[in-house]
């Protein structure tokens, strides 16, 4: 795995966000942190805040990091990785949904780090799509926005992709996403099946289902870009036609329908068992949901499905979804004519399992 | 000119000159080779590091090429699933690094009367370092050096008068304000890039 965090100490009373500048640059701005001194486990530097020295990375890796530096906790953490197209934004821990498969479950209290998020993003490279991620981001919907728009109007080649269970969008909303700015928004939205209790009882909240109908309503009002996501479950997986169904006769106006097998982890690990279907096994639910998208002109694509998982006419629809960080390949995986195409393995996905279900192409 | 002709004049003005003997025994010990030394523990003690440094070390080396997603021919690029991303930072547990005991030093009793005077000379082996010493990984050694050369060049300009420990404390941040001031500097009372440029300490 790349580690996001790292050990640190720093001379500052309070955190800070820093750019790491190993080479010397010479159009250095005032929030580029400069390498002054390194060893083969790290580096030192020095900031407008600061000096701070970082273990665990060699700073070559470093170099263009956008991190926060917390001298109390003594960490840094990689905001914005240099040359990663997988950054994402954690804004909150806070959900109003608890998803039975939650890879990431939420805690109860909110640490408002949207001041740094802001700084890192209008430091961050060149054409970056930034991903926000939580959490539930609009439960901070003023905050969260107010911070979009600002980073979008300094930096006209970022842009962000936003995950949220649209709960909290209304009518007050349609004016001010309509902006042509947001044209470089996409909001990830999680849709599970067309058939509202079934969708309740996977968010567990009841009303949910309809609630999100509503804000699709308001998106579409909106003009919103809308990446519509499903997880598979053994729950849904015989849903996948009428979902199919339901997405192009009722949402057109999506730009992409993610299918996204199980991730191993959060509340997802101990439930493994009872949650995970075995797309190898019968693939045929989601090839019937796959050929009504394909024929009804609807995007759609595999996300964390192994390529060599999927039978050949649909592989193709397999990406790399896995961000770099936490994606693994099994050892069988060296041989694959596909491997830089497919998506490989969570990092914490059962080895046992992975190597199993391993046939390199 | 390079910095360390500012500094090593004004250690020398300070009184620095002289040294301690347990830290010319600590330089040796860490800088002699390894075959000349008998396995210390404070040789231990930087082997065990070491493996804290590799076992952190394990990154995976990133893939930079992915093919954008929807290739059904679309615009659509966002390829990342974006689910868990660890939580906020701060709560992960890092490793603890336990520092090993180094041999407590033995008694220096006064040696049995011999007759038989010894062809070399006994010489007083240094004692090892005490245990209380900070065992330093990587960053806090590095930042302890910088500190350091910090506190010296702010000493030799009469700003500090405490130890050079290469601790930020109470009276290195007053004398960096101090100095920033003077300088017409931001005044952090932490070490900035400007304020090393205008110490002229540097790190090479």
């Amino acid at each position: 795995m790349i580690p996001l965090s790292l050990p640190a100490i720093s001379d500052a009373e309070r955190p800070f966000v820093a750019r790491l500048r190993s080479l010397a640059a010479i159009d250095r701005g005032e929030h580029d942190a400069l390498l002054i001194d390194e060893d083969e486990v790290g580096g030192s530097y020095a900031a407008a805040d600061g000096l701070f020295a970082i273990d665990g990375v060699p700073v070559a890796q470093l170099d263009g990091d956008v991190v926060l530096v917390q001298p109390r906790s003594g960490r840094v953490e990689r905001l914005l990785r240099a040359g990663s197209r997988h950054n994402t934004l954690l804004v909150t821990e806070r959900c109003d949904q608890l998803c039975v498969m939650c890879s990431q479950p939420p805690k109860k209290t909110h640490v408002d780090r949207f001041d740094y998020f802001e700084q890192a993003c209008l430091l961050a490279e060149p054409e970056s799509l930034i991903g926000i991620s939580g959490g539930e981001p609009t439960l901070y919907k003023e905050r969260l926005l107010s911070m979009v728009e600002r980073v979008l109007t300094d930096r006209p080649d970022v842009q962000f992709h936003i995950l949220t269970n649209a709960q909290h969008f209304d009518d007050d909303d349609i004016h001010r996403l309509r902006q042509p700015l947001y044209r470089r928004v996409s909001w990830g939205i999680p849709l599970y099946a067309s058939n509202a209790s079934l969708h309740d009882e996977i968010v567990g909240k009841r009303g949910a289902c309809l609630r999100l109908f509503e804000s699709f309503a308001i998106l579409l009002a909106s003009a919103a870009r809308v990446e519509l996501r499903t997880v598979l479950l053994k729950s849904n997986a015989n849903e996948l036609p009428a979902l199919a169904q339901f997405i192009f006769g009722k949402l057109r106006f999506i730009e992409v329908w993610s299918l996204m097998q199980l991730e191993n982890t959060g509340f997802a690990k101990g439930r493994w068992r009872d949650l995970r279907y075995n797309h190898r096994s019968s693939f045929e639910p989601i090839a019937q949901a796959l050929d009504l998208m394909n024929l009804n002109g609807v995007a759609a694509q595999l996300f964390n499905f192994p390529r060599c998982s999927v039978p050949p006419p649909y592989r193709q629809l397999a990406v790399a979804s896995i961000s770099d960080w936490k994606r693994k390949y099994a050892p069988a995986c060296a041989t694959c004519r596909e491997q830089e195409l497919c998506t490989g393995f969570f990092e914490w996905h059962p080895s046992n399992e992975a190597e199993a279900e391993v046939t390199p192409i | 000119m390079r910095p360390k002709h500012f500094i090593i004049p004004s250690l020398v003005a300070a009184g620095f000159g002289s040294h301690d003997p347990a830290q010319a025994a600590f330089v040796r010990a860490t800088t002699s080779a390894i075959d000349d030394l008998p396995p210390t523990g404070l040789l231990r003690l930087f082997k065990f590091d070491h493996a804290v440094t590799l076992a952190n070390h394990s990154s995976h080396s990133s893939h930079a090429s992915h093919s954008s997603g929807y290739s059904g021919g679309g615009h659509y690029s966002h390829t990342s699933h974006r689910s868990s991303t660890g939580g906020y930072d701060g709560y992960t547990p890092e490793p603890v690094y336990v520092p090993v005991p180094s041999p407590a030093p033995s008694p220096t009793s006064p040696p049995p009367p011999t007759r038989v005077q010894p062809l070399i000379p006994q010489i007083d082996r240094a004692s090892p370092p005490p245990t209380a010493l900070p065992s330093l990984s990587g960053r806090s050694a590095r930042f302890a050096a910088i500190v350091r050369r910090v506190q010296i060049a702010l000493l030799a300009r009469n700003l500090y008068q405490g130890a050079i420990d290469g601790v930020v404390g109470p009276h290195v941040r007053g004398a960096l304000r101090q100095f920033q001031k003077s300088k017409g500097l931001n005044v952090t009372g932490t070490i900035t890039p400007q304020t090393l440029d205008a110490l002229m300490v540097n790190s090479d």
